[in-house]
Protein backbone atom coordinates (compact mmCIF):
# COMPACT_ATOMS: atom_id res chain seq x y z
CA UNK A 1 0.00 0.00 0.00
CA UNK A 2 1.26 3.45 -0.59
CA UNK A 3 0.57 6.90 0.76
CA UNK A 4 -1.56 9.44 -2.04
CA UNK A 5 1.44 11.94 -1.67
CA UNK A 6 4.05 9.19 -3.67
CA UNK A 7 1.76 9.61 -6.75
CA UNK A 8 2.13 12.43 -9.23
CA UNK A 9 -1.02 13.74 -11.40
CA UNK A 10 -1.17 10.93 -14.22
CA UNK A 11 -0.57 12.79 -17.64
CA UNK A 12 -3.88 11.66 -18.66
CA UNK A 13 -6.72 10.37 -16.49
CA UNK A 14 -9.10 7.06 -17.86
CA UNK A 15 -11.56 10.17 -18.75
CA UNK A 16 -9.22 11.88 -21.09
CA UNK A 17 -9.10 8.66 -23.39
CA UNK A 18 -12.81 8.77 -23.41
CA UNK A 19 -14.49 9.54 -26.94
CA UNK A 20 -17.44 11.74 -27.65
CA UNK A 21 -18.86 8.97 -29.63
CA UNK A 22 -21.34 7.26 -27.31
CA UNK A 23 -21.74 3.47 -27.28
CA UNK A 24 -24.46 1.62 -28.81
CA UNK A 25 -24.18 -1.57 -27.25
CA UNK A 26 -26.76 -2.83 -25.50
CA UNK A 27 -27.27 -1.63 -21.98
CA UNK A 28 -25.49 -4.48 -19.86
CA UNK A 29 -23.27 -5.48 -22.03
CA UNK A 30 -19.56 -6.50 -20.28
CA UNK A 31 -17.57 -4.19 -23.24
CA UNK A 32 -18.85 -1.16 -21.32
CA UNK A 33 -16.63 -2.57 -18.25
CA UNK A 34 -13.92 -3.55 -20.63
CA UNK A 35 -13.76 -0.52 -22.23
CA UNK A 36 -12.92 1.67 -18.84
CA UNK A 37 -10.78 -0.81 -17.59
CA UNK A 38 -8.80 -0.35 -20.92
CA UNK A 39 -9.00 3.79 -20.15
CA UNK A 40 -7.85 3.11 -17.19
CA UNK A 41 -5.03 1.21 -18.56
CA UNK A 42 -3.96 4.02 -20.51
CA UNK A 43 -4.17 6.32 -17.93
CA UNK A 44 -1.67 4.31 -16.03
CA UNK A 45 0.81 3.55 -19.04
CA UNK A 46 1.17 7.35 -19.09
CA UNK A 47 1.56 8.10 -23.32
CA UNK A 48 -0.84 10.35 -24.52
CA UNK A 49 -3.52 9.71 -27.02
CA UNK A 50 -1.69 10.40 -29.92
CA UNK A 51 1.23 7.94 -29.19
CA UNK A 52 -1.46 5.04 -29.56
CA UNK A 53 -3.15 2.98 -31.95
CA UNK A 54 -6.61 0.93 -31.24
CA UNK A 55 -7.03 -0.99 -34.04
CA UNK A 56 -9.98 -3.82 -34.33
CA UNK A 57 -11.68 -6.26 -36.61
CA UNK A 58 -15.45 -6.39 -37.02
CA UNK A 59 -17.88 -7.20 -34.33
CA UNK A 60 -19.50 -5.22 -31.33
CA UNK A 61 -16.50 -5.19 -29.49
CA UNK A 62 -14.74 -3.84 -32.44
CA UNK A 63 -16.48 -0.82 -32.24
CA UNK A 64 -13.65 0.02 -29.15
CA UNK A 65 -11.21 2.13 -31.28
CA UNK A 66 -14.23 4.69 -31.65
CA UNK A 67 -14.84 4.95 -28.10
CA UNK A 68 -11.40 5.57 -27.51
CA UNK A 69 -9.32 9.22 -28.03
CA UNK A 70 -6.53 7.67 -29.97
CA UNK A 71 -5.53 6.81 -33.91
CA UNK A 72 -8.49 4.11 -34.52
CA UNK A 73 -8.81 1.77 -37.21
CA UNK A 74 -11.94 -0.09 -37.17
CA UNK A 75 -10.78 -2.47 -40.04
CA UNK A 76 -11.75 -5.57 -41.73
CA UNK A 77 -13.26 -8.75 -40.00
CA UNK A 78 -10.33 -10.73 -38.64
CA UNK A 79 -7.73 -8.77 -40.39
CA UNK A 80 -7.02 -6.23 -36.90
CA UNK A 81 -3.61 -8.17 -36.22
CA UNK A 82 -2.25 -7.92 -39.82
CA UNK A 83 -3.21 -4.34 -39.89
CA UNK A 84 -1.72 -3.91 -36.61
CA UNK A 85 1.26 -5.24 -37.28
CA UNK A 86 1.75 -3.48 -40.23
CA UNK A 87 1.24 0.12 -38.47
CA UNK A 88 3.70 -0.80 -35.44
CA UNK A 89 6.38 -1.98 -38.40
CA UNK A 90 5.74 1.41 -39.69
CA UNK A 91 5.92 3.31 -36.92
CA UNK A 92 7.38 1.60 -33.41
CA UNK A 93 7.14 4.11 -31.40
CA UNK A 94 3.28 3.77 -31.50
CA UNK A 95 1.74 2.17 -28.93
CA UNK A 96 -0.34 -0.59 -30.34
CA UNK A 97 -3.52 -2.12 -29.28
CA UNK A 98 -5.50 -4.94 -30.97
CA UNK A 99 -8.96 -5.89 -29.87
CA UNK A 100 -11.84 -7.62 -31.38
CA UNK A 101 -14.21 -10.34 -30.48
CA UNK A 102 -13.85 -14.62 -30.19
CA UNK A 103 -15.54 -15.00 -33.66
CA UNK A 104 -13.16 -12.30 -35.03
CA UNK A 105 -10.42 -13.60 -33.45
CA UNK A 106 -10.44 -17.44 -33.18
CA UNK A 107 -12.60 -17.88 -36.50
CA UNK A 108 -12.18 -15.58 -39.50
CA UNK A 109 -8.97 -14.63 -37.97
CA UNK A 110 -8.12 -17.10 -36.50
CA UNK A 111 -5.33 -18.18 -39.06
CA UNK A 112 -3.28 -14.84 -38.34
CA UNK A 113 -3.36 -15.29 -34.30
CA UNK A 114 -0.15 -17.95 -34.37
CA UNK A 115 1.96 -15.53 -37.03
CA UNK A 116 1.35 -12.75 -34.82
CA UNK A 117 2.22 -14.85 -32.10
CA UNK A 118 5.39 -15.76 -33.90
CA UNK A 119 6.39 -12.87 -35.55
CA UNK A 120 6.42 -10.97 -31.75
CA UNK A 121 5.82 -7.56 -32.76
CA UNK A 122 5.05 -5.58 -29.13
CA UNK A 123 1.40 -5.34 -29.87
CA UNK A 124 -1.11 -6.20 -27.14
CA UNK A 125 -4.57 -8.39 -28.14
CA UNK A 126 -7.89 -8.09 -26.21
CA UNK A 127 -10.23 -10.05 -27.24
CA UNK A 128 -13.63 -9.78 -26.11
CA UNK A 129 -14.60 -13.57 -25.50
CA UNK A 130 -18.56 -13.47 -25.38
CA UNK A 131 -19.12 -16.93 -26.74
CA UNK A 132 -21.52 -16.21 -29.40
CA UNK A 133 -21.69 -13.97 -32.50
CA UNK A 134 -24.23 -11.06 -31.01
CA UNK A 135 -23.61 -8.36 -33.86
CA UNK A 136 -25.66 -10.34 -35.83
CA UNK A 137 -28.30 -11.89 -33.68
CA UNK A 138 -26.83 -14.79 -31.67
CA UNK A 139 -25.35 -17.41 -33.86
CA UNK A 140 -22.32 -20.13 -33.03
CA UNK A 141 -18.96 -19.01 -32.47
CA UNK A 142 -15.55 -20.36 -32.05
CA UNK A 143 -15.99 -20.51 -28.30
CA UNK A 144 -19.56 -21.13 -28.15
CA UNK A 145 -20.15 -24.46 -25.95
CA UNK A 146 -20.62 -27.85 -26.37
CA UNK A 147 -24.48 -28.15 -26.66
CA UNK A 148 -25.28 -24.83 -26.94
CA UNK A 149 -28.73 -23.90 -28.76
CA UNK A 150 -28.64 -20.91 -31.03
CA UNK A 151 -30.17 -20.19 -34.27
CA UNK A 152 -27.59 -21.99 -36.29
CA UNK A 153 -27.72 -24.98 -33.15
CA UNK A 154 -31.25 -25.77 -33.20
CA UNK A 155 -30.33 -29.10 -31.49
CA UNK A 156 -27.29 -27.49 -29.51
CA UNK A 157 -24.04 -27.27 -30.89
CA UNK A 158 -22.25 -30.80 -32.00
CA UNK A 159 -18.81 -29.20 -31.85
CA UNK A 160 -15.70 -28.52 -29.41
CA UNK A 161 -15.07 -24.59 -28.42
CA UNK A 162 -11.40 -23.05 -29.62
CA UNK A 163 -9.84 -22.65 -26.06
CA UNK A 164 -8.13 -19.49 -26.42
CA UNK A 165 -5.48 -19.64 -24.16
CA UNK A 166 -4.64 -23.05 -24.95
CA UNK A 167 -4.32 -21.78 -28.63
CA UNK A 168 -2.06 -18.65 -27.56
CA UNK A 169 0.41 -21.00 -24.90
CA UNK A 170 0.73 -23.44 -27.38
CA UNK A 171 1.86 -20.86 -30.14
CA UNK A 172 4.23 -19.57 -27.74
CA UNK A 173 2.72 -16.16 -26.71
CA UNK A 174 5.46 -14.54 -23.75
CA UNK A 175 1.81 -13.21 -22.47
CA UNK A 176 -1.37 -14.59 -21.33
CA UNK A 177 -4.20 -13.84 -19.04
CA UNK A 178 -7.74 -13.35 -18.45
CA UNK A 179 -10.21 -11.52 -17.29
CA UNK A 180 -13.91 -10.00 -17.06
CA UNK A 181 -15.56 -6.93 -16.03
CA UNK A 182 -17.00 -8.32 -13.14
CA UNK A 183 -13.54 -7.01 -11.43
CA UNK A 184 -13.02 -3.85 -13.49
CA UNK A 185 -10.04 -3.02 -11.00
CA UNK A 186 -8.12 -6.28 -11.89
CA UNK A 187 -8.63 -6.26 -15.54
CA UNK A 188 -7.10 -2.85 -15.80
CA UNK A 189 -4.57 -3.66 -14.22
CA UNK A 190 -3.91 -7.17 -16.65
CA UNK A 191 -4.74 -4.97 -19.70
CA UNK A 192 -1.75 -2.09 -17.89
CA UNK A 193 0.76 -5.69 -17.25
CA UNK A 194 -0.14 -6.69 -20.85
CA UNK A 195 0.67 -3.12 -22.39
CA UNK A 196 4.06 -3.00 -20.81
CA UNK A 197 4.83 -6.55 -21.43
CA UNK A 198 7.53 -5.69 -24.63
CA UNK A 199 6.36 -8.23 -27.43
CA UNK A 200 3.06 -9.64 -28.10
CA UNK A 201 0.51 -9.78 -24.93
CA UNK A 202 -2.51 -11.54 -25.20
CA UNK A 203 -5.87 -10.85 -22.95
CA UNK A 204 -9.08 -12.93 -23.26
CA UNK A 205 -11.94 -11.18 -21.22
CA UNK A 206 -15.18 -13.26 -20.78
CA UNK A 207 -17.44 -10.02 -21.83
CA UNK A 208 -20.71 -11.71 -21.48
CA UNK A 209 -23.77 -11.38 -24.25
CA UNK A 210 -26.59 -9.67 -22.39
CA UNK A 211 -28.71 -10.35 -25.15
CA UNK A 212 -27.56 -13.29 -26.77
CA UNK A 213 -25.25 -14.68 -23.62
CA UNK A 214 -26.22 -17.58 -21.48
CA UNK A 215 -27.83 -16.77 -18.48
CA UNK A 216 -25.35 -18.33 -16.21
CA UNK A 217 -22.63 -16.62 -18.02
CA UNK A 218 -23.28 -12.87 -17.08
CA UNK A 219 -21.41 -10.38 -15.10
CA UNK A 220 -23.56 -11.32 -12.03
CA UNK A 221 -22.39 -14.88 -12.49
CA UNK A 222 -18.92 -14.15 -12.54
CA UNK A 223 -18.39 -12.42 -9.88
CA UNK A 224 -19.35 -15.03 -8.17
CA UNK A 225 -17.13 -17.64 -9.62
CA UNK A 226 -14.33 -16.03 -10.61
CA UNK A 227 -10.92 -17.39 -9.17
CA UNK A 228 -7.90 -15.01 -9.20
CA UNK A 229 -4.76 -16.81 -9.90
CA UNK A 230 -3.25 -14.57 -7.58
CA UNK A 231 -4.35 -16.23 -4.48
CA UNK A 232 -3.95 -19.85 -5.94
CA UNK A 233 -0.10 -20.09 -5.55
CA UNK A 234 -0.14 -20.35 -9.52
CA UNK A 235 3.75 -20.13 -10.64
CA UNK A 236 3.16 -17.21 -13.78
CA UNK A 237 6.51 -18.30 -15.22
CA UNK A 238 6.02 -22.05 -15.79
CA UNK A 239 4.11 -22.45 -19.19
CA UNK A 240 3.52 -25.77 -18.25
CA UNK A 241 1.50 -24.95 -15.20
CA UNK A 242 -0.32 -21.97 -16.97
CA UNK A 243 -1.44 -24.22 -19.93
CA UNK A 244 -3.06 -26.79 -17.38
CA UNK A 245 -4.84 -24.16 -15.31
CA UNK A 246 -5.99 -23.43 -19.12
CA UNK A 247 -7.47 -26.59 -20.33
CA UNK A 248 -10.28 -25.59 -17.64
CA UNK A 249 -11.40 -22.86 -20.21
CA UNK A 250 -15.28 -23.34 -19.66
CA UNK A 251 -15.39 -24.83 -16.45
CA UNK A 252 -13.49 -22.36 -14.26
CA UNK A 253 -13.26 -18.97 -14.69
CA UNK A 254 -9.24 -17.96 -13.53
CA UNK A 255 -8.55 -14.07 -14.02
CA UNK A 256 -5.02 -13.04 -13.95
CA UNK A 257 -2.12 -13.71 -15.56
CA UNK A 258 -1.91 -17.24 -17.09
CA UNK A 259 1.98 -16.28 -18.01
CA UNK A 260 4.43 -14.42 -18.71
CA UNK A 261 7.70 -15.01 -20.09
CA UNK A 262 10.28 -14.14 -16.91
CA UNK A 263 13.01 -13.15 -19.93
CA UNK A 264 11.27 -11.68 -23.02
CA UNK A 265 13.26 -11.90 -26.45
CA UNK A 266 13.55 -8.94 -28.36
CA UNK A 267 10.46 -8.13 -30.55
CA UNK A 268 10.74 -8.26 -33.80
CA UNK A 269 10.05 -4.59 -34.02
CA UNK A 270 12.59 -3.60 -31.54
CA UNK A 271 15.04 -5.60 -34.05
CA UNK A 272 13.63 -3.69 -36.99
CA UNK A 273 14.34 -0.38 -35.30
CA UNK A 274 18.16 -2.11 -34.65
CA UNK A 275 18.65 -2.88 -38.56
CA UNK A 276 17.25 0.29 -39.24
CA UNK A 277 19.55 2.40 -36.78
CA UNK A 278 22.24 0.13 -37.60
CA UNK A 279 21.53 1.09 -41.91
CA UNK A 280 21.37 5.03 -41.08
CA UNK A 281 23.21 6.78 -43.78
CA UNK A 282 24.16 3.80 -45.56
CA UNK A 283 21.07 2.88 -47.65
CA UNK A 284 20.32 4.10 -51.15
CA UNK A 285 18.57 6.97 -52.24
CA UNK A 286 14.83 6.54 -52.87
CA UNK A 287 15.49 7.48 -56.84
CA UNK A 288 18.43 5.15 -57.06
CA UNK A 289 16.10 1.92 -55.70
CA UNK A 290 13.72 2.61 -58.34
CA UNK A 291 16.58 2.48 -60.78
CA UNK A 292 17.45 -0.34 -59.54
CA UNK A 293 14.15 -1.90 -59.81
CA UNK A 294 13.01 -0.89 -63.50
CA UNK A 295 16.67 -1.86 -64.82
CA UNK A 296 15.51 -5.22 -63.98
CA UNK B 1 3.48 3.93 -13.80
CA UNK B 2 1.83 1.51 -11.80
CA UNK B 3 -2.51 1.89 -10.66
CA UNK B 4 -1.79 3.65 -7.03
CA UNK B 5 -3.58 2.39 -4.52
CA UNK B 6 -4.96 4.09 -0.96
CA UNK B 7 -3.66 3.89 2.19
CA UNK B 8 -6.39 4.69 4.45
CA UNK B 9 -4.05 5.12 7.39
CA UNK B 10 -2.65 7.77 5.96
CA UNK B 11 -6.03 9.95 4.77
CA UNK B 12 -6.28 13.42 6.13
CA UNK B 13 -9.55 15.22 6.19
CA UNK B 14 -8.24 17.31 2.81
CA UNK B 15 -7.46 13.68 1.61
CA UNK B 16 -10.94 12.43 2.49
CA UNK B 17 -12.85 14.97 1.14
CA UNK B 18 -11.22 15.26 -2.37
CA UNK B 19 -11.85 11.47 -2.01
CA UNK B 20 -14.99 12.00 -1.78
CA UNK B 21 -15.64 14.81 -4.32
CA UNK B 22 -14.07 11.84 -7.25
CA UNK B 23 -16.45 9.14 -5.35
CA UNK B 24 -19.46 11.62 -6.50
CA UNK B 25 -17.96 12.56 -9.45
CA UNK B 26 -17.46 8.93 -10.68
CA UNK B 27 -21.24 8.02 -9.57
CA UNK B 28 -22.26 11.15 -12.01
CA UNK B 29 -20.55 9.88 -14.93
CA UNK B 30 -21.70 6.73 -14.33
CA UNK B 31 -25.30 7.92 -14.25
CA UNK B 32 -24.78 10.19 -17.23
CA UNK B 33 -23.80 7.41 -19.20
CA UNK B 34 -26.87 5.15 -18.49
CA UNK B 35 -28.84 8.10 -19.35
CA UNK B 36 -27.16 8.15 -22.70
CA UNK B 37 -27.51 4.60 -23.33
CA UNK B 38 -31.28 4.91 -22.30
CA UNK B 39 -31.74 7.86 -24.88
CA UNK B 40 -30.02 5.42 -27.59
CA UNK B 41 -32.38 2.52 -26.71
CA UNK B 42 -35.41 5.03 -26.90
CA UNK B 43 -36.41 4.15 -23.31
CA UNK B 44 -36.86 7.48 -22.40
CA UNK B 45 -38.61 7.19 -18.56
CA UNK B 46 -35.57 5.49 -17.69
CA UNK B 47 -33.01 7.80 -19.10
CA UNK B 48 -35.10 10.90 -17.10
CA UNK B 49 -34.51 8.88 -14.16
CA UNK B 50 -30.71 8.66 -14.91
CA UNK B 51 -30.81 12.01 -15.27
CA UNK B 52 -31.90 13.10 -12.26
CA UNK B 53 -29.47 10.86 -10.31
CA UNK B 54 -27.00 13.30 -12.51
CA UNK B 55 -28.18 15.99 -10.97
CA UNK B 56 -28.18 15.06 -7.15
CA UNK B 57 -25.00 13.17 -7.53
CA UNK B 58 -23.86 16.72 -8.82
CA UNK B 59 -24.90 18.51 -6.57
CA UNK B 60 -23.40 16.27 -3.76
CA UNK B 61 -20.22 17.03 -5.84
CA UNK B 62 -20.75 20.68 -5.54
CA UNK B 63 -21.68 20.68 -1.75
CA UNK B 64 -18.48 18.92 -0.90
CA UNK B 65 -16.11 20.68 -3.49
CA UNK B 66 -17.26 23.68 -1.81
CA UNK B 67 -16.56 22.84 1.66
CA UNK B 68 -13.22 21.39 0.73
CA UNK B 69 -12.51 24.80 -1.05
CA UNK B 70 -13.89 26.49 2.22
CA UNK B 71 -11.68 24.27 4.28
CA UNK B 72 -8.10 24.11 2.33
CA UNK B 73 -8.58 26.74 -0.36
CA UNK B 74 -5.94 25.63 -3.48
CA UNK B 75 -3.90 23.12 -1.90
CA UNK B 76 -2.97 20.83 -3.73
CA UNK B 77 -4.99 17.69 -4.31
CA UNK B 78 -3.43 14.46 -3.43
CA UNK B 79 -5.80 11.38 -4.52
CA UNK B 80 -6.74 10.73 -7.95
CA UNK B 81 -9.25 8.89 -10.14
CA UNK B 82 -6.90 6.15 -10.10
CA UNK B 83 -7.11 5.33 -6.80
CA UNK B 84 -10.53 4.39 -6.59
CA UNK B 85 -12.72 2.17 -8.63
CA UNK B 86 -17.07 2.05 -8.64
CA UNK B 87 -17.02 3.37 -5.65
CA UNK B 88 -20.90 4.22 -6.09
CA UNK B 89 -21.29 4.08 -9.46
CA UNK B 90 -24.33 1.97 -10.65
CA UNK B 91 -23.37 -1.02 -12.19
CA UNK B 92 -23.28 -1.41 -16.00
CA UNK B 93 -24.83 -5.19 -16.08
CA UNK B 94 -27.30 -3.95 -13.95
CA UNK B 95 -29.26 -1.80 -16.91
CA UNK B 96 -31.36 -3.58 -19.55
CA UNK B 97 -32.34 -1.54 -22.83
CA UNK B 98 -36.36 -2.35 -21.51
CA UNK B 99 -35.75 -1.45 -17.90
CA UNK B 100 -38.49 -0.15 -15.94
CA UNK B 101 -38.31 3.28 -13.69
CA UNK B 102 -38.88 0.43 -10.88
CA UNK B 103 -36.04 -1.29 -11.81
CA UNK B 104 -33.71 2.09 -12.34
CA UNK B 105 -34.21 3.04 -8.98
CA UNK B 106 -33.55 -0.91 -8.18
CA UNK B 107 -29.90 0.19 -9.70
CA UNK B 108 -29.50 3.48 -7.86
CA UNK B 109 -30.32 1.82 -4.89
CA UNK B 110 -27.66 -0.44 -5.65
CA UNK B 111 -25.26 1.65 -6.08
CA UNK B 112 -25.98 3.40 -2.70
CA UNK B 113 -25.56 0.17 -1.15
CA UNK B 114 -22.64 0.09 -2.17
CA UNK B 115 -21.21 3.04 -1.63
CA UNK B 116 -22.25 2.32 2.15
CA UNK B 117 -20.59 -0.17 2.15
CA UNK B 118 -17.55 1.14 1.03
CA UNK B 119 -17.58 3.44 3.73
CA UNK B 120 -18.47 0.78 6.47
CA UNK B 121 -15.53 -1.17 5.31
CA UNK B 122 -12.75 1.30 4.93
CA UNK B 123 -13.77 3.49 8.09
CA UNK B 124 -11.73 1.16 10.50
CA UNK B 125 -8.99 1.81 8.88
CA UNK B 126 -8.66 5.38 8.78
CA UNK B 127 -6.90 6.85 11.49
CA UNK B 128 -6.89 10.59 11.12
CA UNK B 129 -10.12 11.60 13.93
CA UNK B 130 -11.68 14.42 11.37
CA UNK B 131 -10.99 12.35 8.66
CA UNK B 132 -12.91 9.28 10.59
CA UNK B 133 -15.73 11.94 11.22
CA UNK B 134 -16.13 12.93 7.86
CA UNK B 135 -16.00 8.88 6.56
CA UNK B 136 -18.74 8.27 9.23
CA UNK B 137 -20.98 11.64 8.22
CA UNK B 138 -20.66 10.02 4.77
CA UNK B 139 -21.40 6.70 5.83
CA UNK B 140 -24.45 8.02 7.22
CA UNK B 141 -25.84 10.23 4.36
CA UNK B 142 -25.25 6.68 2.41
CA UNK B 143 -27.53 5.03 4.40
CA UNK B 144 -30.16 7.80 4.35
CA UNK B 145 -30.29 7.74 0.53
CA UNK B 146 -31.08 4.15 0.72
CA UNK B 147 -33.93 4.94 2.57
CA UNK B 148 -34.86 7.90 0.83
CA UNK B 149 -34.79 5.71 -3.06
CA UNK B 150 -36.38 2.94 -0.62
CA UNK B 151 -39.44 5.65 0.26
CA UNK B 152 -39.73 6.63 -3.81
CA UNK B 153 -39.70 2.66 -4.75
CA UNK B 154 -42.46 2.24 -2.24
CA UNK B 155 -44.20 5.16 -4.05
CA UNK B 156 -44.06 3.69 -7.19
CA UNK B 157 -47.22 1.49 -8.58
CA UNK B 158 -46.27 -2.27 -8.67
CA UNK B 159 -44.71 -3.74 -11.79
CA UNK B 160 -47.08 -4.66 -14.87
CA UNK B 161 -47.45 -8.18 -15.27
CA UNK B 162 -44.83 -8.04 -18.47
CA UNK B 163 -41.14 -8.55 -17.93
CA UNK B 164 -38.24 -7.18 -19.94
CA UNK B 165 -38.15 -10.98 -21.49
CA UNK B 166 -41.28 -10.15 -23.44
CA UNK B 167 -39.38 -7.49 -24.91
CA UNK B 168 -36.45 -9.33 -25.76
CA UNK B 169 -34.97 -9.08 -29.30
CA UNK B 170 -35.30 -12.71 -29.66
CA UNK B 171 -33.64 -14.34 -32.55
CA UNK B 172 -35.24 -14.53 -35.62
CA UNK B 173 -33.17 -15.79 -37.89
CA UNK B 174 -34.69 -19.57 -38.21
Amino acid sequence: MSTPSEHPLPVCQAKDFKSDLKPIWCPGCGDFGVVQAIYRALAAIGRPPHEIAFVSGIGCSSRIPGYTTAYGFNSVHGRALPIAQGIKLANPDLLVLVAGGDGDGFSIGGGHVPHAIRRNLDLTYIVMDNQIYGLTKGQLSPTSPRGLKTVTSEYGSFENPVNPLLYVLAYGAGFVAQGTPADMASLSQVIEEAIRYPGFSFVNVQSPCVTFGEPEQQVKQHRAMMKPLATMGHDRTNRLAAMGLAQEYGRSLHTGVFYADPAPPTPLDGLVRGRQAELAGKGLPRERILEMFLQK
Amino acid sequence: MAIPTLDFGELSLRDALDLAVLIEEESKERYEELANQMLIHRNLEAERFFWKMVQIELTHERKLSFRRKRLFHHEPVRVTRAMLFDVEAPEYDQVRATMSVREALGVALSAEKKAYAFFETTLPAVKDPQARELFTELRNEELEHCGMVEAELARLPPEPMMTTDDFADEPVAH
